[in-house]
């Protein structure tokens, strides 16, 4: 830890440039500068040295992709650390103060800046736009359906949005809570002055914001037209974009793989004195299963698609029929990742409510240690179920009973985590904030995804409905009406925290209404069509579907119109809303002990917990913190610290 | 209470809306989903129904009511029961053991042949069906069953991977180049379909799809012999259009 005491010596011992220079002019729009400058390189270098081969147009949208992400993340300030030590130098203790941000203002958004709250925040206003734009996909394929036949999209522009409102918003649902809040509150929750790696936590940020450009630039490369799922062969032969499709999600394993091993690392070894492991939060082991269930998924996303990039560009055939390959390979690893990338998204967001739960029915978490197991197991069942999603390729049938018992035994720890959460609610004085709303919605929604979850996994009645409209309905439902409405009690809870604002619940609470009536309706709409047996991601349909996909349609606008009125309360409440109290509801945790807006180093003094922080209602349940390492700095040390523009102490060394 | 009323009228859904909302199914595979859905949803009734009567429950009679404010005291801090959860864990346990034995059974008399089987070829490709009758000749674009003879079908494809879905007949599996997969099913009622593709499979996905029916075994000789007639002829044409 870094301390006054020890920081004049710091400064004096390392090496580094002066204040000034290139290195403090870099910002965001540095990084595009570079990033596109960069890619134009590699644009020309690949005409030039490749025009005569056979490799073609793949080759060059692959080399200027690499060009751009590249690019962009020098520009930005991604390496200037590890570049410095190249060159032999150390970062300064001045420039880690800049780093963090300090004596930036708002500005320091728009920079590769170390601060954890800093990098929650940008997280968050990234996970905004990716809805932003994946929203408005999904609102253009519902104009599509809403007739049989519709002109309104031709074909290959229907499949280039089926297949990128499906993988924008799988990268958005997996980084919705993982990147704002386990950034910006996890590390306070256990008592932390950072994470245990600022640049690489900055760096998760500005790896997967340069991912983005490329995802957007696939609709001007011809659009990938295989879904989300991209399956071999048909995604071997699809148009340049799903070079760029590549790409991106190659950058996006690289941001939450170190964004995983950052979180874990952080809660291993950066806890406050008395934060033993049994008194951790549960949103902190949620964001732990989260994270260790990416780091091992995603590798089989990096393989994937790695050799998808080369089996496109360098003509080898890992899922090539004619030359040796199978799509099944393909399939295998893609749902390797694919499967537990559904408890990534889903375990950070319930665990963040089950905060919400205890503290808005005023009770302790009910079995906090079987919540605990619930999460772990879901977690381990989930890397041994994804031939689940293979039940009707063909594909080694005598598994289906292995798989379908894998898929079935889920169901026993998802069923402990619910339970945890009526049993919270049970008795509870429930005080019916916005945030409890959402945590109602939630347990109406996720009901409905999980049985019918279970049908699917009956490999019978899966012959039936896999690759229709009712699987669509069902993952909707629990990615949607469980993850993202879990996601959005959090956002409520901790609006106050990371805002300094109240949210207009007035506001909020009708945007509630449009979004939970919304979710029924549209995926209502999507299990009728289901059942009738229309196919997925198809742009017309026999007019027997008609009037299921009306249904579907005028409630999704519904939905999207709900979440416009949760965002416009959101913005006028960060620009008029009256200033939150540092812990408005009340609540034990520590990032609530904090004071609003947060400190650079969190603490003014150092915690010492003593029990865990679901004490509602019990003798002497004040005492959470009950006592405080003495003061280390002296009082006019400590008034500089409360203000917003913090003077003090950089990255947390 | 609450309970009950909401597993009753739970089960009752589970009763009836499969019957409306499913496709017309053609096939003893089809009755089984059919049955599936009814029973798993009757079983899942009284879980999903004791899920929301709690919650429901807990708001109606421990809401803090009256303004926003925090309320004045905190429920009581139960942060467990042994028996509760030892009670949810062994009914979890039997629902899934009851689930995975109903599953296995159906999918198991799936699993075998029969003798006089019927074996259909049907092949996939960008965007259509076709399939073929081994032993008469027989290429078609539209799929004609005869009723109550088991089917076997041999589904692949010549380019990427589709989907092979006859949904009336409660049976799928894709067609992937270079390899044959094989299902099969029994139709036990006469009456009209359609083949859909169930995998995105390029630029026309939407419109690869095929007629199909369930006729008797006479109308299906008939219908053989007149398609005997035909294909020859568009085998031929086809011979020529590829070269």
């Amino acid at each position: 830890m870094t301390t006054i005491e020890e920081a004049p010596r710091l400064e004096e011992t390392t090496l580094g440039p002066k204040a000034g220079g290139l290195y403090r002019r870099q910002n965001i729009f540095t990084g595009l500068g570079f990033g596109i400058f960069l890619g134009f390189v590699g644009w020309l270098t690949a005409h030039a040295f490749l025009q005569s081969s056979n490799w073609g147009t793949d080759m060059v949208v692959t080399v200027t992709m690499v060009g751009w992400v590249v690019g962009f993340n020098v520009g930005v300030g991604t390496f200037n650390a590890p570049i410095r030590w190249l060159l032999g130098h150390d970062q300064s203790y001045e420039d880690e103060l800049y780093a963090a941000g300090v004596g930036q203002g708002s500005k320091r958004y728009y920079k590769f800046c170390t601060d954890h709250k800093v990098v929650g925040t940008q997280y968050l206003v990234l996970v905004m736009v990716m809805f932003a734009i994946g929203g408005t996909l999904a609102m253009m394929m519902r104009t599509q359906l809403i007739t049989s036949h519709s002109s309104f999209l031709s074909p290959d522009s229907y499949n280039a949005i089926v297949s990128i409102h499906g993988m924008l918003m799988i990268i958005a649902t997996i980084i919705m809570v993982s990147g704002p809040f386990a950034n910006f509150i996890m590390p306070i929750m256990v008592g932390a002055k950072d994470m245990a790696f600022p640049r690489l936590n900055a760096m998760s940020f500005w790896v997967i914001a340069s991912a983005l450009p490329p995802m957007l630039a696939t609709f001007v490369l011809g659009g990938v037209d295989a879904g989300w799922t991209t399956y071999a062969p048909l995604s071997i032969q699809a148009p340049a974009a799903m070079d760029a499709f590549s790409m991106t999600m190659i950058t996006f394993v690289v941001s939450v793989t170190v964004s995983g091993v950052n979180t874990i690392v952080t809660v291993l070894t950066m806890r406050a004195k008395g934060m033993t492991l049994g008194r951790l939060p549960i949103f902190v082991w949620g964001s732990v299963v989260g994270s260790a269930l990416s780091i091992y998924a995603m590798p089989a996303l990096l393989l994937g698609f790695t050799s998808m990039v080369s089996d496109r560009v360098t003509g080898t055939s890992f899922f090539v029929a004619a030359g040796g390959g199978t799509g099944w390979l393909w399939e295998n690893i893609f749902w390797i990742f694919g499967h537990p990338e559904v408890y990534i998204i889903l375990i950070p967001p319930v665990a963040a409510m089950m905060e919400v739960a205890s503290t808005f029915a005023r009770k302790p978490l009910f079995g906090y240690k079987i919540t605990i197991a619930g999460f772990v197991a879901v977690g381990m069942l989930s890397i041994m179920v994804w031939a689940h999603h293979m039940f009707t390729t063909g594909w080694a049938p005598d598994l289906a009973g292995p798989f379908m018992l894998t898929t079935e035994l889920i169901s026993i720890p998802t069923g402990i985590i619910f339970l945890c959460l009526i049993g919270t609610l049970w008795k509870g004085r429930i005080w019916t904030r916005l945030p409890m709303y959402f945590v109602y919605l939630f347990l109406w929604n996720f009901i409905i995804g999980g049985v019918t979850g279970i049908y699917l996994s009956d490999v019978p009645a899966d012959q039936y409905f896999h690759g229709d409209m009712f699987v669509t309905a069902h993952f909707h439902y629990t990615l949607l009406g469980g993850a993202m409405i879990a996601a959005t009690a959090a956002l409520c809870y901790w609006f106050p925290k990371v805002t300094g604002k109240m949210l207009n619940e007035r506001v909020g609470k009708v945007s509630f209404w449009m979004i939970a009536i919304g979710i029924q309706a549209t995926y209502f709409g999507q299990f009728w069509e289901g059942f009738q047996g229309m196919p997925r991601r198809v742009a017309y349909y026999d007019p027997i579907f008609l009037h299921a996909n009306q249904l579907t349609s005028v409630g999704a606008y519904l939905l999207m119109a709900g979440w416009l009125v949760l965002l416009y309360a959101m913005i006028h409440s960060v620009r008029n809303g009256s200033i939150a109290p540092a812990n408005p509801w009340h609540s034990k945790t520590l990032e609530w002990m904090v004071p609003t807006p947060v400190p650079l180093v969190n603490f003014l003094v150092d915690p010492v917990v003593t029990s865990d922080p679901y004490g509602y209602g019990e003798e002497g349940s004040e005492g959470y913190v009950s006592s405080h390492s003495p003061p280390a700095r002296s009082e006019d040390e400590l008034v500089p610290l409360l203000s917003s523009d913090y003077p003090i102490s950089g990255g947390d060394r | 209470m609450i309970w009950l009323v909401l597993t009753v009228a739970g089960g009752i859904m589970g009763v009836v809306a499969p019957h409306h909302l499913l496709t017309s199914l053609l096939s003893n595979d089809g009755t089984d989903v059919w049955k599936t859905m009814v029973f798993f949803t009757v079983l899942a009734a009284p879980v999903a129904a004791f899920v929301y009567s709690v919650a429901i429950y807990s708001l109606i009679g421990w809401r803090h009511r009256g303004n926003q404010d925090e309320p004045p005291e905190d429920g009581p801090p139960i942060r467990g029961n042994g028996f509760v959860t030892g009670v949810w864990l062994i009914t979890s346990t039997v629902l899934v053991i009851v689930l995975l034995v109903w599953g296995l059974s159906v999918w198991s008399a799936q699993q075998v042949s029969h003798p006089d089987t019927l074996q259909v070829e049907v092949t996939g490709q960008q965007w259509l069906w076709t399939f073929k009758y081994p032993g008469t000749g027989v290429e078609s674009r539209e799929l004609v069953l005869p009723v109550n003879r088991p089917i076997e079908f041999d589904v692949s494809s010549v380019d990427v991977t589709h989907g092979f879905w006859p949904a009336a007949l409660g049976v799928q599996v894709d067609a992937n180049p270079n390899v044959v997969t094989v299902i099969r099913t029994t139709p036990d009622r006469v009456g009209k379909f359609t083949v859909r593709c169930s995998q995105l499979c390029g630029l026309y996905h939407s419109f690869m799809y095929a007629p199909g029916s369930v006729v008797t075994s006479d109308q299906f000789a008939t219908w053989l012999q007149s398609q005997g007639a035909t294909s020859s002829a568009a085998d031929k044409e086809a011979q020529v259009s590829q070269s």
